[in-house]
């Protein structure tokens, strides 16, 4: 039984192959890794004097291009400094999660292992991590985008700790087919304060449909399953006012059934039921020209720039009242609670955290990078780079999704209630009982309160 | 004296031949019904620091209740109620078919044993091409055919109407195989003098299929049914894969309920509810198949 894919499953599974300028560069910085990885990797590496400390690393088994980049970093690591000695154990991503809580009731934990971004509260309140403030150099903590820092920080607000870092982030908006939109006399807003209104959307769905044979205009990776849509349409509640549930009180009756979360969804709703929606079975509804918008994060950007070249655009998400908001979160780095070398841990880290580090990585995957110093160098993310307005918009318009341990019975709601909204339920019932299934897994655990000293 | 020595001789070695086919028995079907049972009285939480309790049976109370899971275990019902006797039906009908000593016929038989060797993820992305939406969509393009465009296309997996219909028709093409199999070994188990005997007798062939075949197939029908009413009763794999039991709980089954409880909500103890809920009423159904089966006889 494989667990539900999170945000970063989707991402590792749906970045496009053939992502020429990433791998290119890619490439050009591994080429220099991977000539000293032939040594590093053997496991009869000298042991390197006597004070040598190993650190134990769990990772996901991502795509191979992760994955190399960091088999390549751990050489690199042990290479360049003989205190500690990082032995990474890769785990197939698929039971990832059940792997890493069974290793836990047996007390078998890491140093340093990563983890899908929503899950990080659940961890944390389960008391199976420690804090990263006062393991990681200060210079480094503060080089973490925004986006990375709240994604990590639990219990949110204030008295909240940093239990998790990502070395990147993600980015969703709607990447367009300027041609289709000039085409169709429709505007063409790139930066996040002038996203397209839900009214203006409607009509530039109703433009871009009347020139198109089948009137299938817009792909909402219909196709993708689980967590997908909790990531993708749980920030339209955020810019509509309302949300999954209410931050401080934990509860979804009353925010996740409100007015304002119940129009966003109309919103969705009609735009399938007007027949926009390209079911996208094959997955190719935008780079075989079905669509001219395609609602999806950045793993995308590969395949959709080589289909398009200059036509392609990248845009924010409609704004439903409030201003536009995104998704943001993908995998992140904690050190356990049973590490016995939590030190050893967090100096790996903090070298994974470092500028060329974080682009060796971010290059390979095509994510948004983790730190500011990374962003401002790298090629697709940078002031010059294509896509800009994902790193504009982390931190500033991204929404977390709710870090709580309640957050596994959260998604599985909301999906339920967005794919019955999908095929036509009605909406204030499906999201009045989402609500109520949420509350009552809330009220199950005695409102999760916190019993680790944080 | 010595027969009955024999005979504690002969109950020793039978005891002692049945010990490993009981252990696992034991082991991997009593014991974790007892686990899922002592479970589902607890509030046990996956990764929950807080201290588990015993909670009585509030947790079947509310299984129990759950508009949700009562409307799996209607599913189930309905979709056994459908897929037993069709593909029971269908079986025996290719069965009958595949009956004769013709060139290539285990060419013929291994082609229709074919879909239930096939991964189901496999055959789970077929049939999810073949209900596309929209007239382009094989199904609804050949329905549109033979009803000569009479036939409105329709969202076979998102539509609360079909949706339940779509699962079956892919488990009866996919599972058919399985049965045709059984009952073609019972067919050619039946002795040929039988046959002739009704020939000479002067019996046509539906008379012939209905007291000769029909009686010679008894035992392996019950089995068949039997078989195929809990494999019914066990959808789940279809449901994962292609439509997580929506549009709004139509294709929702009990094992998937259970599933989702005790692994995408970490309820374990509300999960596990719902698998003894589940054995209970499938041992229920079980046994009144078998005893409606032997009633006939």
């Amino acid at each position: 039984m494989a667990p539900r894919p999170y945000a970063g499953a989707v991402v590792r599974h749906r970045i496009a192959t053939k992502h020429a300028l990433a791998a290119l560069l890619a490439a050009a910085l591994l080429v220099p890794a991977a000539c000293t990885r032939k040594e590093a990797d053997t496991p009869e590496t000298p042991a390197q004097g006597e004070g040598t400390e190993t650190v134990t690393v769990w990772f996901h088994t991502g795509r191979p291009a992760e994955r190399d980049a960091l088999q390549a970093q751990v050489a690199d690591f042990n290479g360049r400094q003989d205190r500690y000695r990082v032995v990474l154990t890769l785990i197939p991503e698929g039971g990832y999660n059940a792997q890493v809580r069974a290793a836990a009731l047996a007390r078998d934990l890491p140093d340093l292992l990563d983890l899908d971004g929503p899950l990080l509260a659940s961890y944390a309140w389960s008391g199976l991590l420690v804090p990263l403030d006062d393991l990681l150099p200060e210079a480094t903590r503060a080089d973490l985008i925004p986006s990375i820092v709240a994604q990590g920080t639990w219990p949110p607000g204030p008295g909240g700790r940093l239990y998790g870092a990502g070395t990147f982030d993600s980015g969703l908006g709607l990447f367009a087919d300027r041609a289709a939109l000039a085409a169709a006399e429709v505007r063409v807003p790139d930066a996040t304060a002038t996203a397209w209104t839900a009214e203006e959307f409607r009509a530039a769905l109703a433009a871009l449909a009347a020139r198109d044979p089948d009137g299938q205009v817009l792909d909402l990776k219909r196709n993708y399953k689980g967590e997908w849509f909790t990531y993708a349409f749980s920030p339209l509640l955020a810019s509509a006012g309302a949300d999954l549930i209410d931050r401080k009180t934990l509860t979804a009756h009353g925010t996740l059934d409100s007015a304002a979360a119940v129009g966003a969804m109309t919103q969705v709703q009609s735009w399938i039921r007007s027949g926009y929606v390209d079911p996208n079975l094959d997955d190719a509804a935008f780079v075989r020209g079905r669509v001219a918008l395609s609602w999806v994060g950045h793993w995308e950007y590969g395949r959709y720039h080589d289909t398009l070249g200059d036509r392609l655009a990248v845009l924010p998400l409609p704004d439903m009242g409030t201003g536009s908001r995104t998704g943001q979160g993908s995998w992140q780095w904690a050190v356990t609670a049973k590490a016995k070398s939590p030190e050893g841990a967090a100096a790996f880290l903090a070298y994974l955290l470092e500028p060329e580090q974080v682009l060796a990585m971010a290059n390979a995957n095509g994510a948004p990078p983790g730190t500011r110093a990374a962003t401002a160098r790298s090629p697709l993310y940078g002031p010059a780079g294509p896509l800009r307005l994902f790193a504009e918009q982390l931190g500033a318009a991204s929404v977390p999704r709710p870090r709580t341990a309640a957050y596994p019975a959260i998604t599985d709601a909301f999906q339920r209630a967005f794919a019955d909204i999908a095929s036509g339920a009605d909406v204030k019932e499906a999201l009045t009982r989402a609500a109520a299934a949420i509350d009552r897994d809330v009220a199950d655990n005695h409102g999760y309160p916190v019993t680790v000293a944080p | 004296m010595t027969g009955n020595s024999a005979e504690t001789a002969e109950t020793r070695a039978g005891l002692l031949m049945a010990a490993p086919a009981v252990a696992g028995l034991l082991a991997f079907v009593l014991v974790p019904f007892g686990l899922a049972f002592g479970l589902a009285l607890t509030d046990l939480r996956l990764g929950s620091p807080l201290p588990t309790r015993f909670v009585g049976v509030d947790p079947f109370v509310r299984v129990l209740t759950d508009p949700v899971f009562l409307r799996a275990l209607l599913n189930n019902a309905v979709f056994a109620a459908v897929v037993v006797p069709v593909q029971t039906g269908l079986a025996l009908l290719v069965a009958l078919a595949l009956d004769r000593p013709l060139y290539a016929m285990p060419v013929l038989r291994t082609l229709f044993f074919l879909p239930v060797v096939l991964p189901f993820v496999v055959v789970a992305v077929v049939w999810e091409l073949i209900f596309a939406p929209g007239p382009a969509g094989p199904a609804n393009a050949l329905l549109g055919l033979v009803t000569l465009g009479g036939w409105a296309p329709v969202d076979w997996l998102h539509d609360t109407r079909y949706a339940l219909g779509a699962m079956a028709v892919l488990s009866v093409w996919q599972g058919v195989g399985l049965q045709m199999v059984i009952l073609l070994a019972g067919l050619q188990a039946i002795p040929r003098t039988l046959y002739e005997a009704a020939r000479i007798d002067g019996a046509g062939p539906f008379s012939t299929f209905l007291h000769v075949t029909l009686p010679g197939l008894r035992n392996v029908l019950v089995f068949v049914v039997t078989v195929t009413t809990i494999l019914a009763f066990r959808l789940f794999d279809q449901v994962r894969i292609l439509t997580q039991g929506g549009p709004e709980d139509a294709t929702t089954t009990a094992l998937y309920e259970a599933v989702a409880a005790a692994f995408d909500r970490q309820q374990v103890a509300v999960g596990s509810a719902m698998t003894v809920v589940w054995f209970v009423l499938v041992l229920a159904v079980t046994a009144v198949v078998r005893r409606m089966a032997r009633g006939r006889a």
